[in-house]
């Protein structure tokens, strides 16, 4: 983790702030405890903390924003806390939004949401025996929920809508690698192939862009909670189809296409039994590449927040080499021989 | 050599074993931490024993494909804007092979067990 998020200055500072934060909105007689950090995201820190108030206790979370570029991927706090309200509005498992920071508050820009309890962790997730019936749900259970997420009218988020990857992915992508300065033959290898063969426009849906194993809160009986909302837009459908089936979310089970739990046919199968669109393969393909494209570039992006000393972690010095991997599927993947499977 | 004993791949090992000791006896941040240590070391010790010729091996490749001259990022360079621009489209086979035996190598140093049994040397 970042020295900078687990230094113990610093969380006392926050906890001095965010108790004066929930006492602004919940009364002197509020309070918080049993503060925790949770291991470091992309671009947000996570606290969690128990609310003490008129002798109830819930446990919530502050998502803080810890990455601001020109050239970054991630939305504005405030959009996803708008977005959080529309989903959790439409009944999707989303964590509750309870407020969002302001300037008074001097913890910057971010918000508090529920806690939803279960775990994240791939590994976990893949191997506990406990959690045995959600990997046996796991693809049909992301079926009805995307279908539910794509079935919401795209106006509602129309403050999606300027955002680089509501209005071309692809470009929004290049833009990114080419302002890191480096020169991955596989990527532009990648470019080439997705920009000659690009789908024609689908029906404009609201994309979560970041749905996979590891941004999702299960429970010994399935999903309870979809997380992480600073990568959506506006854009086709199958983007979000064709990301939770990358090979980078499988740990290893590999015949497990969906995050490494189910089949594709489960997912598809749900996904249209819920009013989902019909999934072409050629579609779902170039998606597929174009994911493991923008997976590379996020991960160069996490390098060069290292190598700039604008976020220096080992994890991070990490992704500049895991890129590697992501280019090698991304190759396997246009050449055929890693096919839909 | 111009140094003293231990070598830099014993020196390597060395700290790769402790960094994986730590993440055994460790949890949450510190053990992740400790766990892409090992990981990044790691790799340094592949790229020691690899990189020279991979290097070599690529520079030549380059040259004769792009017809320019330079360091290796300069030819790295030029493949990627010509591949992109769709200078390689008429040859898309030449060139995607050169990249993905240029993937193949970085891979070999970042992680080989991630390669396909078709890869792995």
């Amino acid at each position: 983790m970042n020295d900078s998020v687990k230094s113990p200055h610093i969380i006392a500072d926050l906890t001095i702030a965010l108790r004066a934060a929930i006492k602004r909105r919940h009364g002197e007689g509020a309070d918080i405890g049993n503060i925790k950090v949770a291991v470091l995201g992309g671009s947000n820190r996570t606290l969690l903390f128990d609310l003490h108030e008129s002798g109830n206790q819930r446990r919530l979370v502050l998502r803080q924003e810890t990455y601001r570029a020109a050239t970054s991927p991630f939305l504005a706090p405030h959009d996803q806390f708008k977005l959080l309200q529309i989903a959790h509005r439409h009944g999707l498992p989303v964590p509750e939004p309870i407020f969002e920071l302001n300037a008074a508050d001097n913890l910057g820009r971010g918000f508090v949401m529920s806690c939803i309890e279960g775990d994240s962790l791939p590994k976990v997730l893949l191997n506990d025996p406990t959690y045995a019936p959600a990997r046996k749900r796991f693809a049909s259970q992301t079926g009805e929920i995307l279908a539910q997420l794509h079935g919401i009218d795209s106006g509602e988020a129309n403050f999606l809508a300027h955002t680089a990857d509501s209005i071309d992915p692809l470009a929004a992508q290049i833009a990114r690698y080419d302002s890191y300065g480096e020169y991955h033959p596989a990527i532009d290898v990648g470019i080439r192939w997705l920009e000659t063969r690009r789908p024609s426009a689908s029906k404009e849906s609201i994309v979560h862009g970041d749905y996979r194993n590891g941004n999702l809160i299960l429970g010994p009986q399935g999903i309870r909670g979809v997380l992480d909302w600073e990568c959506a837009h506006l854009g086709s459908a199958v983007e979000d189809i064709a990301w939770v089936c990358l090979r980078s979310w499988r740990y290893g089970k590999l015949d497990k296409a969906v995050g490494g739990m189910g089949t594709r046919e489960d997912l598809y199968q749900a996904y249209r039994a819920n009013g989902g669109r019909a999934l072409e393969p050629d579609e779902v393909h170039w998606w597929e590449v174009f994911g493991l494209l923008r997976w590379a570039v996020l991960n160069i992006m996490q390098a060069s927040g290292h190598i700039s000393g604008e976020r220096r972690s080992l994890a991070f010095a990490s992704c500049g080499r895991n890129a590697s991997m992501i280019e090698y599927d991304l190759l396997m993947t246009i050449n055929g021989q890693y096919s839909q499977e | 050599m111009n140094q003293d004993q231990p070598d830099i791949q014993e020196i390597l090992r060395s700290v790769i074993a402790y960094t994986e000791d730590v993440a055994e006896r460790s949890k949450g941040s510190e053990r992740y931490d400790a766990l892409c240590a090992a990981y990044l070391l790691s790799a340094v010790a592949r790229e020691l024993t690899l990189g020279p010729e991979q290097s070599r091996a690529q520079h030549a490749k380059l040259s004769a494909l792009t017809n320019a001259s330079g360091s290796l990022a300069d030819l790295y360079a030029v493949f990627c804007r010509n591949t992109r621009s769709g200078g390689y489209d008429k040859k898309w086979n030449e060139a995607f092979k050169f990249a993905l035996q240029q993937t193949i190598d970085k891979v070999a140093v970042s992680n080989p067990q991630h390669l396909d049994v078709i890869h792995r040397k």
